[in-house]
């Protein structure tokens, strides 16, 4: 059996090589039935992002908070500064001169600082963690030395320090730098409590000193005259007396 | 993300750069990431006279970027509610309309 309607009106085949035209009906039903992708109703971008924080290597992310932590609990002084862009050698220059301070130069991610900050006591450090800083810390507290080195390093901008558990402004530095050492000002701490008691002595002494000498003088002034023609009555009475 | 380092500065024209913020301030972050963008290599190179420095106050002021210009223009950006791309835009077109000027001039001279 053969069908009675055999389209055979253009002469090339269904299959050919270049690209055929559609029959309209067949281009009428797929563009009928076309895809169209399911749309949700509230756009996404309107709705409020899931939070998709992925836990960044815990491991590593701890380890790093746990350095953090001891650094700031071995640490006297302990200097926020913000670095800018520089050139390899001067960073090697930089550390190699701190180093001979005792100053450890140290490249910090704020976002492993931050919540090591926020449970510990140093809230106030906080605000300082935006953008790239490295930490400056030492046992000791150079703090001239540091502002010495630091002024050679245009790039390297002192923001804040956090000496002896004190949280100082850069102002702060300046003048924790200028003041004397701890030996100096005990010294002259002991120097100015012990210079009254030392006043006290010879204020007391000053009474009997002065009568003494009143007597000595009075006692010379005696015996000058005794010498010209008195008797012995007065020597001894000054003998008594003296 | 990270159009910051992308923008451009041409720093012919500009004879200094002050960046004044307080750190211990919530506002300053924009105007820290463009005082680490002045100091890129590529934006250095572009002018080695210009001398960038960094005043750090705790005074509670607001962050302000104050760009003196060779020809004696001045350029007061006040980064407390400013992004750092704004600024560095805002910079960068200033300087390239100078540099066409200074161009324009010493083509003028030359003729």
């Amino acid at each position: 059996w053969l069908p009675s309607l055999q389209l055979v009106r253009r002469g090339s085949k269904a299959v050919t090589r270049h690209w055929k035209a559609m029959h309209f009906q067949r281009q009428k039903l797929m563009a009928v039935t076309e895809y169209i992708a399911p749309r949700p109703a509230v756009p996404p971008r309107c709705l409020t992002p899931r939070r998709e924080t992925v836990e960044k290597e815990d491991g590593y992310r701890r380890l790093l908070q746990r350095q953090v932590q001891e650094v700031f609990r071995d640490n006297r002084m302990v200097a926020v500064c913000q670095y800018n862009s520089m050139p390899d050698e001067e960073v090697v220059l930089m550390r190699h001169y701190l180093r001979k301070h005792n100053i450890e130069v140290k490249f910090v991610l704020n976002e492993i600082v931050r919540p090591v900050l926020s449970q510990s006591k140093y809230k106030n450090l906080l605000p300082l963690f935006v953008a790239r800083n490295i930490l400056l810390v030492s046992p000791e507290t150079k703090a001239k030395e540091m502002l010495r080195v630091l002024k050679g390093v245009p790039q390297v901008n002192l923001l804040g320090a956090c000496i002896d558990d004190t949280i100082l402004s850069r102002q702060g530095v300046e003048n924790f730098a200028k003041l004397p050492s701890l030996e100096a000002s005990q010294g002259q701490t002991v120097g100015a409590l012990s210079l009254l008691p030392s006043q006290t002595s010879s204020l007391l002494q000053r009474g009997p000193a002065h009568l003494t000498a009143l007597l000595d003088q009075h006692l010379r002034r005696l015996r000058d005259e005794g010498m010209g023609g008195m008797a012995g009555g007065t020597e001894s009475m000054a003998g008594g007396t003296g | 993300r990270k159009m910051a380092s992308k923008i451009s500065v041409v720093l012919r024209p500009v004879k200094s750069i002050v960046v004044r913020f307080c750190p211990f301030e919530t506002n300053v972050e924009s105007t820290r990431k463009f005082l680490q963008c002045i100091n890129h290599k590529k934006i250095q190179a572009t002018n080695r006279n210009c001398e960038v420095t960094a005043d750090v106050r705790h005074d509670g002021s607001e962050p302000v970027v104050d760009v003196k210009f060779a020809d004696g223009d001045r350029l007061i950006m006040k980064g407390a509610n400013l992004t750092t791309v704004e600024m560095l835009r805002a910079l960068g077109s200033r300087c390239s309309a100078k540099d066409i000027k200074e161009e324009q001039k010493s083509k003028k001279k030359s003729h």
